[in-house]
């Protein structure tokens, strides 16, 4: 059931009463304040991609031949997932400040969709390279393993991140189930959507981070040995 | 101060498409790129490329068209990400007194290392 929402009051000695400003209504407080937690986004992914190219710089050979060995087809299935996945996001949030909240859920609803879909691909693709004996801590990747050394990074690292990345997923998902019961509830309204925006944030942020995550992992070793 | 819905919503949507088709033309060119241009620099071809992407996911999708401040506080960011990360830790692994015996840095060293741990597990 919708809920109106009903501001904050704070009264003074005298008897006046002031609007208390919450989150709620402090668009470009709330706004400013998701940025800078996605800074620190940037800058844990960043220091990921550094020690990435770092490991490059050492062991290129066998960071291209890894990166061949890669299914493009299914990072690339997931990349254009994304893709649109952010298209619906930004969507919702256009249809939710000019007021069609029905239409704001729907694409919340496609948006969580694609998200699911983009988790049982790598999902696919994470079990096809356990059973080519790659994966965390198992057979090829293991120290006593007689795999090239620099493919061994390679892949730790690319479960490492892929792994964050997926993780950033799941709690997206969990970030539009919440944002739904908000709508549902009649807390974010095409007034105060601010709950909204900075969700449609991250979504674009996770997004961002696998605009790199592909071509690095997946596209610099695709003619490598042709 | 409630938030503002004065919004072209046609104009916006009609931006959003543009921006998306934009985004399905570069992934395409990240595709073919390995076997169309810059073979040999397919690394710098790949990142310039998600540079671009990027930027357009950056000015249109978190809308930071026109807002200056997070857009100086991004450049910020991206300079503090340089100065602590490239910098300080390319002062480090250039001084790494180590390089030759780690596992890491000498690829003669991980390759021997593996063949040692190979041996001793037959033994076990």
């Amino acid at each position: 059931m919708a809920h109106e929402y009903v501001p904050e009051i704070a009264t003074d000695r005298e008897g006046n009463e002031y609007v208390v400003q919450g989150w709620q209504d402090d668009f470009y407080g709330g706004k400013l304040g998701f940025w800078l937690f996605m800074f620190t986004e940037v800058m844990m992914f960043g220091a990921m991609f550094l020690a990435l190219t770092y490991y490059k710089t050492l062991h290129p050979e066998d960071f291209l031949t890894a990166s061949h060995h890669l299914n493009r087809l299914l990072g690339g299935t997931n990349t254009v997932i994304l893709l649109i996945s952010a298209l619906t996001m930004g969507l919702g949030l256009l249809k939710m400040r000019v007021g069609d909240v029905k239409g704001a859920k729907l694409m919340i609803y496609i948006t969580m969709f694609l998200a699911a879909m983009f988790l049982a691909i790598k999902g696919v693709e994470w079990t096809e390279e356990y059973e080519h004996g790659i994966f965390l801590m198992h057979d090829k990747l293991l120290p006593e393993s007689s795999f090239p050394f620099g493919e061994k990074l390679f892949y730790g690292l690319y479960f490492t991140m892929t792994g964050l990345h997926g993780f950033h997923i799941i709690i997206g998902i969990g970030l539009m189930i919440w944002l739904l019961k908000r709508i549902n509830a009649g807390k974010v309204t095409p007034e105060h959507h601010i709950l909204h925006w900075n969700i449609a944030l991250y979504w674009d942020i996770v997004h961002l981070i696998w605009v790199f995550v592909f071509p690095y992992f997946y596209m610099i070793g695709a003619n490598h040995g042709n | 101060m409630a938030t503002n819905t004065n919004i072209d919503y046609k104009k916006e949507q009609s931006n959003y498409i543009k921006v998306l088709v934009g985004l399905l033309v570069l992934t395409a060119i990240t595709f073919v790129q390995p076997h169309l241009f810059m073979e040999h620099s397919s690394f710098l071809a790949q990142m310039i490329i998600a540079v671009a992407k990027a930027w357009l996911i950056v000015i249109y999708y978190m809308h930071l068209k026109g807002d200056k401040l997070i857009g100086a506080m991004v450049w910020f960011t991206l300079f503090l990400v340089a100065v602590f990360f490239i910098i300080t830790i390319a002062v480090d692994v250039t001084h790494f007194q180590f390089g030759d015996e780690s596992y890491i840095t000498s690829a003669e060293h991980s390759l021997a290392g593996a063949e040692v741990h190979q041996t001793s597990s037959a033994h076990e």
